[in-house]
């Protein structure tokens, strides 16, 4: 008797386990696949040539860091690495206290043109980046700001996002907060500074992470600003390895080295998103749910 | 007594200014100094160069020399030259592709991970990541991916019996190519917004409508969907805008070739005013890819309103 519903519970979970496996197989092939180029890389990266053009191996046999040195030889990688880091780093910065300050205000501030300011940030949204990039382009040279951080780090500053998602968080703040640091003396910036920006500590999180990561990507307007090959962003700069065999001739040379350069230009967001994964799904729900 | 004396005492502007009131409450003037910072800069930045971009398209606008009005001659220019229906055309093409295709995936995606807990944070993170490296990162990496001698796909494809293609080379699937390309890196962006979408909506509506005998598809149109309408439009919407204005994968990958196959609106503009810097003429197309952009949108949210009436 005992021994029978033990076979049965048995049947039972493995059925379940089996039912399981059958729902999620197809969702974790498409998931492995989709993460396939990404892995191709890394794993090319690392591969000595011969390896390479012996064909596909999905675990490489042999390590080796050559195509890296070759790169770091070839270009000014260094330099670039530091505009894009100083670039996204100064971004990011002014962005968020822009976007706190801005964001604060059109939450809790009353004031004549509040709502006007709000729509007219968001309407702006519709208009496409595109439309302003002759006029700054313009705007670039007759400053004579080209081959500059002016040029790079200004233009982004005026995005709307930090603005909007400090303002929802803002938004959900509950009103007794602010009495209580007005009874106890502090004024609108101290209500800001100490009690209010402590707080929003979830979406400075995600809102540095999301500046950060499309900042490090931009390509247009690095690309169109950048005269000098010492003034690249690494995005930009590592545009130079596209100009290995797009024809498909039957040679692989450059295929290593390809894959380290977009490797050392990947990594640094990869890494990150991983890390800090959390924060990149709720600065992106924020965007979602109240938009 | 003194306090009385006290409030009444300062009469000046300073004071009568913060006496006054808005809605019926008093006005926070300080609002304004925190938000001056940003204001200046999205005046500077965003909004004066709208309407300078507006004026310099009806100029003839070069590197060097003077600009010289033109009138409406950059977009008669547009209205006869050969490539705009071409380039239009590509991105039509390619916004065909990547906004139903990116939506989805992204849709079937999220509804999956949402019903079932397990694996659903690494399969999250496998469908975000491509969202988060470069265009360039992305581009080059498929560069190799679509090579035609022994780029994996024709590897693949080879194995399976189907002759070597090129992916990129050829005009037959260039538009394909960058497509799936785009489509690659967009969809765990848009697949985290619609399953902050589908946690809104609680699992006892759908739960109730299949006691009630609805099946499990009839459930998921008539409940599911419609809940979910608010995030599939923004979904969409965004989509729409990022798929017209694709330029860093077709500049990369292609150049716009074979023959102008794969040239796109903004590679079109990048190419007049940023290569040939005929920047007036670049301003114009700048417009009239707004307007197309508008014109999309806009008919997407007529869509939605008609289908929920």
């Amino acid at each position: 008797m005992s021994n029978l519903s033990l076979s049965t519970l048995y049947n039972q979970t493995s059925l379940r386990f089996i039912k399981t496996f059958i729902i999620w197989l197809p969702g974790a092939v498409v998931a492995l696949l989709w993460l396939f180029p990404l892995y191709w890389m890394l794993n090319t990266s690392v591969k000595p040539d011969r390896l390479i053009m012996a064909g596909v191996d999905l675990i490489p046999t042999e390590i080796t860091w050559e195509h890296y040195r070759t790169v770091v030889a070839d270009t000014p990688v260094i330099r670039w690495f530091v505009n894009s880091i100083v670039t996204s780093v100064c971004v990011v910065a002014g962005s968020l206290v822009l976007g706190s300050l801005t964001g604060f205000a059109l939450a809790r501030m009353h004031f004549p043109g509040r709502t006007v300011i709000f729509w007219l940030l968001i309407s702006s949204l519709m208009i496409p980046p595109e439309m302003s990039i002759v006029p700054l382009f313009i705007g670039v040279l007759r400053l004579e700001v080209q081959d500059s951080f002016i040029s790079l780090i200004v233009p982004p500053l005026a995005s709307v996002f930090p603005v909007y998602l400090y303002r929802q968080f803002f938004l959900s703040f509950p009103r007794e907060l602010e009495d209580a640091a007005a009874i106890d003396g502090c004024s609108r910036l101290g209500t800001f500074m100490r009690v209010a920006l402590p707080l929003a500590r979830p979406a400075t999180l995600a809102g540095a992470i999301l500046i950060f990561t499309s900042n490090w990507n931009s390509f247009l307007w690095p690309l169109l600003v950048a005269f000098k090959t010492e003034w690249k962003t690494l995005p930009v700069g590592m545009a130079f390895y596209t100009r290995l065999d797009i024809q498909g001739t039957s040679t692989q040379s450059g295929y290593g080295e390809a894959m380290a350069a977009v490797a050392i230009v990947a990594l640094p967001t990869l890494i990150f998103f991983l890390i800090l994964q959390r924060y990149f799904i709720e600065g992106v729900t924020q965007v979602g749910i109240k938009g | 007594m003194t306090h009385l004396a006290d409030r009444a005492a300062p009469d000046g502007w300073l004071s009568r200014l913060s006496r006054i009131r808005y809605r019926g409450r008093r006005v926070d003037w300080q609002a304004y100094l925190f938000i001056l910072p940003f204001a200046l800069i999205f005046i500077v930045i965003t909004l004066l160069p709208i309407f300078f971009g507006i004026y310099i398209s009806f100029n003839e606008w070069g590197i060097v020399g003077d600009p010289e009005w033109v009138g409406l001659d950059n977009f008669r220019e547009a209205m006869q030259d050969d490539w705009i229906p071409k380039v239009w055309g590509n991105t039509f093409q390619m916004a065909a592709l990547v906004v139903p295709g990116t939506v989805l995936v992204a849709l079937l995606m999220a509804l999956w991970i949402n019903r079932e807990q397990w694996l659903s944070g690494p399969i999250r993170t496998a469908f975000f990541a491509p969202h988060v490296v470069a265009i360039t990162v992305t581009a080059i990496i498929w560069i190799w991916i679509f090579e035609k001698e022994t780029g994996l796909l024709n590897l693949a494809l080879y194995g399976i019996g189907i002759p070597k293609q090129g992916w990129l080379t050829t005009s037959k699937w260039v538009i394909q190519s960058i497509s799936l390309v785009t489509i690659w890196q967009a969809v765990g962006f848009h697949m985290v917004i619609l399953l902050a979408g589908l946690k809104e909506i609680p699992a006892e509506l759908g739960e109730a409508a299949v006691i009630d005998g609805a099946s499990a598809w009839q459930a998921f149109w008539r409940i599911t969907l419609p809940l979910l309408t608010p995030a599939l439009g923004l979904v969409i919407t965004l989509e729409i805008i990022s798929a017209f204005r694709i330029f860093g994968q077709v500049y990369l990958m292609t150049g716009g070739g074979p023959g102008g196959h794969s040239a796109t609106i903004v590679s079109y503009i990048y190419h007049e005013g940023f290569v040939r810097f005929r920047l007036g003429f670049a301003a114009a197309l700048s417009l009239l890819l707004f307007l197309t952009i508008l014109l999309f949108t806009l008919l997407r949210a007529r869509l939605v309103r008609e289908h929920s009436n």
